[in-house]
């Protein structure tokens, strides 16, 4: 039964995504209409390098687990505690991370613009990356996380930050994959992870600003 | 009763509750912990309490990992090899991606310079409102762990 359970889930999402696949599959790539040579091509060279980032992807998230699970833990368990804060601030992270850009961009003849705008290009692609491993990590703990300490005590793999991160990478790399709604949905969770990457300070649970309080005499 | 035992107590004493019945001193011990904090001191059974997100998190599902990264980089290398394109291709593809980010940069900055006074006007006004609410989403507390 235990076993049943476990096919069953991978099996779903495979199932989901093929369905999802033809259903949202772009005109001309349906039974009925052949698809041109070119168009096979582009749509079978997008795939590879869709797969080759998620390769990429898939070494970073365990690289970064295994150097700070702690810090990873965390962000997904605010995700998951209030995911409404983490996805309106990583919305309005964006969007001015996208403004702060352009005044940095406006700013490169005067000198300080190029030195500003690298600095938040850093910034911003680290924040994304943390924040995009932190949201594999809370969909893995959704879709294959222990619920009971006797589920737990029974698993030999499916356990652990890093096991969840993986799981999480393969589900949304699945789903990533699907024609049009794939980079939507990839989209929606890099907002996510950029919002509880900036709302838990990456991890590691701090204030970002201090608050005043006068000295007591 | 033997220091170790004592010792075995005081390091886990849920675990060797049966200790209190054998040794006098311990129980003294116990007795007057008790009395001091004046609490009546319950049992707690861990099997009870809800699992705690930290719990099982250290364990490494080494096969798991190990046969999933084999898995995703051998099903890209063999998409890469139908298609054509190597892993210098994929490269390029992201360089590019970045490129047309900049691009579009590059294009909003200049219609900016471009913009009539009034409007750039509103973009500043625009930025600072943007960022004056990224700063007080930021300050707020985390409140994962003790949601």
């Amino acid at each position: 039964m235990r076993r049943g359970l476990r096919l069953f889930l991978p099996l779903t999402i495979v199932a989901a995504t093929l369905v999802t696949a033809m259903v949202a599959a772009p005109p001309g790539f349906g039974a009925h209409e052949p698809l041109t040579f070119e168009g096979a091509a582009a749509l079978m060279q997008n795939t590879a390098v869709t797969a080759s980032l998620l390769a990429v992807w898939m070494l970073a998230a365990v690289a970064l687990t295994l150097l700070s699970g702690r810090e990873i833990r965390y962000s997904s368990i605010e995700m998951r505690a209030s995911a409404l804060h983490c996805f309106a601030l990583g919305l309005v992270a964006v969007t001015s991370f996208m403004l702060t850009a352009i005044v940095f961009s406006y700013l490169i003849p005067y000198h300080v613009g190029v030195p500003l705008l690298f600095a938040l290009a850093v910034i911003a692609i680290l924040t994304k990356i943390y924040g995009t491993i932190a949201v594999f990590h809370a969909v893995g703990t959704l879709v294959a996380g222990s619920r009971t300490r006797e589920q737990l005590a029974g698993r030999r793999w499916l356990r652990g930050d890093l096991a969840m991160v993986v799981v999480g990478v393969i589900v949304l790399g699945a789903l990533r994959l699907i024609p049009i709604a794939g980079p939507f949905i990839w989209a929606f969770a890099s907002v996510f992870g950029i919002g509880t990457a900036l709302a838990t300070k990456f991890g590691r649970r701090e204030p970002w600003f201090l608050a005043w309080r006068a000295v007591e005499s | 009763m033997t220091q170790d035992a004592c010792q075995r107590y005081l390091e886990d004493p849920e675990a060797n509750a049966g200790h209190l019945e054998t040794c006098a001193e311990c129980r003294a011990v116990n007795a007057a912990l008790a009395a001091k904090a004046d609490v009546d001191v319950a049992p707690i059974s861990l099997v009870a309490l809800p699992l705690a997100p930290w719990e099982g998190s250290s364990h490494r599902a080494w096969p798991l990992v190990l046969g999933a990264a084999a898995a995703v980089i051998l099903i890209a290398f063999v998409l890469c090899d139908l298609a054509g394109i190597s892993p210098l291709h994929v490269a390029e593809t992201s360089l590019s991606s970045i490129e047309a980010r900049r691009g579009l940069l590059r294009n909003a900055t200049e219609w900016l310079r471009a913009a009539p006074a009034a409007m750039q006007v509103a973009f500043g006004v625009a930025f600072i409102v943007v960022n004056a609410l990224l700063v007080v989403l930021l300050r707020r507390a985390p409140r994962g762990i003790d949601a």
